[in-house]
């Protein structure tokens, strides 16, 4: 009994600086915009409380939040497993003792590095135009490209080839996670004369499970908020005919562009509502597939 | 056995020398698997590393260049990007790289620190209340910022820290980036209990295991944190945009946009040679800690 | 826990914090203080501070803090200050917003304050008018523009377009774009379908403004089309840039056609010439957005910037002082020069003819030679200007793509816009 509260009371310990920062910084602006979300407010004036109306409209009459919707959705079913398998493969390849893989972990980190900055604005439609370089390597095999960024059609995708190519952070949280997976594991199944594509599924998913979810659901998240990339390469507009127009983008500008502060805090938590649902979706499936090593029997 | 017959004898070379040829066709397929694995690389690498390549080359070149052709050679090298666009704002850029410098190494520590203790709080101790708040952690990654940016503006200026540091920088020291709590729940729910309790029953209190036996143990995982919050707070650009007012407290990102107008008269070209600069210190901080994502000795010395 | 004891704690941590957080509070010498907030360039940006100097030289018991970001990031930080009430003294404020900030209330007027402070004896009348709201001064005009079409005049003289660009029609703009482009392989001019601000010259040129006095919107589907048709026409003829390039909205200035060497004329605001000209090798000349053969005065001259007392401003007197300078110290007017616009007040454009540069006296001619030629001033935009622009802009863009009909688009942006400030209002 007294080591029951000699452990709840460390807990509580460990936990004190998030406690004062989530209570005293976070929850209070995060109320707020919950309270906002019922009212019409301009930042001017004072808020003026309308009810539901934010919500009502929003779900009846505003066809741009359907669309941002669709964009947004679009986007996070293409970017979170390319990105994903992206960085796996990648980490999975440098961590089979290549001597430089120093000097490639670099490398492959540097598109991240350079993140939504405007010289990525610039670049990408240097790649990504009519008479782009992608259309000029194209058009050495015999094929003529559209102009794939101001194309409505295919513009989104280039916002994914964005977050593809920019598979760094999961890259390196990956080579983290390979790099607990004891060694002996496989020189014992080396030994046995176990398949290579079987230490993949039988040693290095499982334990690497753990930072697979973590990445899943990190990746999911921020993919849902994805703003920088979109806001930059579209000049802040979303533009071609909203093709780009992903949901945190059409919210900042709902906020800081039409001066309706409180439907944008209304637009946030109806988009926390829905990364909410897929989050727990995750948290309760990682029960079948998710096995920690200090949770074990 | 003193004789052995001239068949079985040659039966045997044959076999020795089939043998050997095999082994030279797997050396040389190994060897040409190699090659193309680092052709493979290589050619990836170029992929990679053209952004780079491209925005060096455009901190070089003239600013009508910048825009008008996909050539990566720049027509003549203009180093005057660099050494004008240094002291191109009324502030020089040394100001700008050491405000940058403050506010990433305190947010570095603060955020190792304060998300360690929460993350081992909810990796590795039993208390009441404990998925609650890991679920209301989470909640704070899911609302976009942009509307609490406002209440929070409000709140900064009613405890007087506008135009100072402190709303950049005293967050990360209470665990305000929920990322790196979660992060660090992941690797330390993946060390062996087995730890604990050895050192449970050798008297150890719960503060000594983390500081002696779980930080250490996890150092993958706290160089991979110290990676990312060193890059993401160096480039974070919003909160500085919004707290600071004085253009002698700016940090890089923020003083990085004053090169540019909506109206003209932009220096695209000082501006990327000041970007190719920026990175310099997160490149060296990336190759520095790198090199501490090795292979845990807990996990691999233990079993 | 009580607003009180969370306050106190986190007090006693900033204490903490503030020891090794290295405070960027700037030391204050002076027991007055000010603040002024712009949107600007680096070129803007130090002529700003040396202004700001001047005035700390003239009055060194009044701190000024300059504070400077760009276009974009402008308004949110603004509107951000301005929902926790801190805006800074002086802000720069923006035609087009004008409305959304006097009307909403953060906004101080300034006629109680004129002659007794600040000092418009010498300004020409027409420019102040434009900071009225309501019959209240609430901006002070810091620099005047209007329309222009930038035009390379080198392509120009060698394509043989010999009608006068201050006089021609959209006849004669049509045949410049064909002589440019057969006879010098570059494009006449860049596709202005989604420039709301050409849009708006060629509906004024029929007698409506992009808005009517009552905050509805002017434009009917009739100038859209027809608008669109213009340059629907000249597009499919190939004598525009390309459409890949014309549906990038609110692109950087860099990236304009004339200064990529792909169009000969385009359209810009008339104080940006010098910006232009810096970006390229060929001389650019000032043109009017074409006339419409009887019809009315499309262009006008309007205030490019000005600046604004707000409601936060603490030592309005101070504030007042500085902003007076600014408009008539002939030592802050100099350093200033045309950055802004044109000066309001005769005396400083005298003192500065002196040494105009170059594509500066471009700018001025053009600005003297269009003075009789240009119609009143429209009110500033109602609220919800942001989002018509880009509801047209958005529209447009289907319309160059060619995936909606001209006249099925005009219909949806007129219906879209009214809709827009039914619910701004």
């Amino acid at each position: 009994m007294k080591r029951f509260f000699l452990r709840n009371s460390s807990g509580y310990v460990f936990l004190t600086p998030w406690f004062i920062g989530f209570f005293c910084l976070a929850l209070g602006p995060i109320l707020a915009s919950l309270y906002l979300s019922f009212n019409r407010y301009d930042m001017v004036a004072d808020p003026r409380f309308v009810g539901f109306d934010n919500y009502i409209y929003m779900f009846t009459r505003d066809r741009r939040f359907w669309k941002s919707l669709e964009v947004t959705f679009t986007y996070v079913a293409l970017a979170v497993p390319a990105r994903l398998i992206m960085a796996l493969t990648v980490a999975m390849v440098l961590d089979k003792g290549l001597r430089t893989i120093s000097f490639y972990r670099a490398i492959f980190y540097l598109p991240s590095l350079l993140g939504a900055s405007i010289a990525i604005a610039i670049l990408w439609r240097q790649l990504f135009l009519a008479d782009g370089v992608v259309n000029k390597v194209l058009a050495t095999v015999g094929f003529t490209g559209p102009s794939w960024i101001t194309d409505p059609k295919t513009s989104l995708y280039t916002l994914v080839v964005l977050a593809i190519w920019q598979f760094g952070a999961p890259m390196l949280i990956f080579l983290a996670g390979l790099r607990g997976i004891p060694r002996d594991l496989y020189e014992a199944a080396e030994i046995d004369g176990t398949p290579k594509w079987r230490q993949f599924t039988r040693i290095t998913l499982p334990l690497l499970a753990p930072v697979i979810f973590f990445n899943l659901v990190l990746q999911t998240i921020d993919s849902f908020k994805v703003f920088s990339p979109a806001f930059i390469i579209s000049n802040g507009t979303g533009a071609p005919s909203d093709s780009m127009l992903v949901y945190t983008v059409f919210l900042f500008n709902e906020a800081f562009k039409f001066f309706r502060m409180g439907y944008a805090s209304a637009l946030a938590w109806v988009l926390l509502v829905i990364i909410a649902f897929f989050t727990a979706l995750a948290f309760l499936s990682s029960r079948y597939w998710v096995h920690y090593e200090n949770e074990r029997d | 056995m003193n004789a052995t017959s001239p068949d079985l004898t040659r039966e045997m070379e044959e076999a020795a020398a089939v043998a050997h040829q095999l082994r030279i066709a797997r050396e040389k397929r190994a060897r040409g698997m190699r090659l193309l694995k680092h052709v493979f690389l290589i050619f990836f690498s170029l992929i990679m590393i053209y952004p780079l390549l491209w925005l060096t080359s455009a901190s070089f070149k003239p600013e009508n260049e910048i825009f008008s052709t996909l050539n990566l050679w720049p027509s003549e090298i203009k180093w005057q990007n660099y050494t004008e666009g240094w002291e191109g704002l009324p502030i020089s850029f040394t100001t700008f790289f050491t405000n940058s410098l403050i506010v990433t190494v305190l947010s570095v520590i603060g955020n190792l620190l304060s998300c360690s203790f929460a993350a081992y709080a909810f990796a590795r101790l039993q208390f009441t209340g404990r998925n609650f708040f890991f679920g209301l952690m989470m909640m704070t990654l899911m609302i976009p910022y942009h509307v609490v940016l406002i209440p929070q503006y409000v709140l900064f200026l009613n405890l007087g820290w506008i135009d100072t540091y402190l709303p950049l920088i005293v967050p990360k020291f209470l665990a305000s980036d929920a990322f790196f709590i979660f992060l660090m729940v992941q690797f330390f729910r993946q060390l062996p209990r087995e730890l604990d309790e050895a050192a449970m029953i050798d008297g150890y209190s719960v503060y000594k295991i983390y500081w002696i036996i779980i930080l250490p143990l996890s150092l993958p995982a706290m160089a991979t944190a110290a990676i990312f919050s060193f890059i993401w707070v160096w480039e974070d650009f919003l909160p500085p945009l919004i707290y600071l007012n004085d253009i002698k407290a700016y940090t890089v990102p923020l003083a990085l946009r004053l090169f540019l107008a909506s109206d003209g008269t932009s220096a695209y070209g000082q501006m990327f040679a000041m970007s190719v600069l920026s990175l310099v210190p997160v490149v060296l901080f990336f190759v520095l800690f790198q090199k501490l994502i090795v292979r845990g000795i807990a996990t691999s010395g233990m079993k | 826990m009580s607003k009180f004891t969370r306050r106190s704690v986190l007090a006693g941590m900033g204490v903490a914090a503030a020891a090794t957080a290295l405070p960027a509070m700037p030391a204050l010498a002076a027991d007055r203080s000010i603040r002024h907030f712009w949107w600007g360039n680096p070129e803007r940006d130090k002529r700003t501070f040396a202004v700001i100097d001047v005035f700390q030289k003239h009055h060194p018991e009044i701190a000024v803090s300059g504070e400077t970001v760009g276009w974009g990031d402008y308004w949110t930080k603004m509107a951000t200050q301005t929902a926790g009430r801190n805006m800074a003294d002086l802000v720069q404020m923006d035609y087009s917003l004008l409305f959304e900030y006097a009307r909403r209330g953060a906004l101080k007027t300034l006629d109680e304050h004129i002659g007794n402070g600040l000092d418009l004896s010498n300004f020409d009348k027409g420019p102040l008018s434009g900071g009225y709201v309501d019959g209240k001064l609430y901006a002070l005009n810091i620099g005047s523009n209007s329309q222009v079409m930038p035009l390379n005049a080198r392509l120009l003289e060698e394509a043989g377009v010999t009608a006068d660009p201050i006089v021609w029609t959209w006849d004669d703009y049509a045949d410049a774009c064909e002589k440019i482009t057969t006879k010098t392989g570059v494009k006449g001019s860049d596709d202005l379908s989604l420039t709301t601000e050409c849009q708006e010259v060629w509906s004024r040129q029929n007698g409506r403004g992009f808005y009517n006095a009552d905050g509805t919107l002017g434009f009917t589907v009739e100038d859209v089309t027809d608008y669109w048709n213009y340059w629907a026409k000249l597009r499919e003829a190939g004598l525009l840039r390309s459409k890949d390039k014309t549906v990038i909205l609110d692109a950087p200035f860099a990236e304009g056609g004339m200064i990529m060497g792909e169009t000969a004329m385009s359209m810009f605001w008339s104080n940006q010439i010098v910006g232009l000209q810096a970006l390229m090798k060929d001389p650019v000349a000032a043109g009017m957005v074409p006339h419409k053969a009887g019809g009315k005065p499309g262009q006008f001259i309007k205030p490019s910037m000005f600046m604004s007392l707000t409601r936060d401003a603490k030592d309005v007197e101070a504030a007042i002082m500085y902003m007076s300078d600014w408009v008539n110290d002939p030592e802050a007017t100099a350093i200033l020069g045309l950055e802004r616009g044109i000066p309001a007040n005769p005396n400083v454009r005298a003192a500065l003819a002196a040494d105009f540069t170059p594509p500066e006296k471009v700018s001025v001619a053009y600005f003297d030679s269009i003075q009789d030629k240009v119609g009143d001033l429209p009110l500033p935009a109602p609220k919800g200007h942001n989002e018509v622009r880009d509801a047209y802009m958005r529209i447009g863009t289907d319309v160059v793509l060619g995936n909606k009909a001209v006249a099925e688009a005009a219909e949806e942006f007129v219906q879209t816009g009214t809709d827009i400030l039914e619910r701004a209002k």
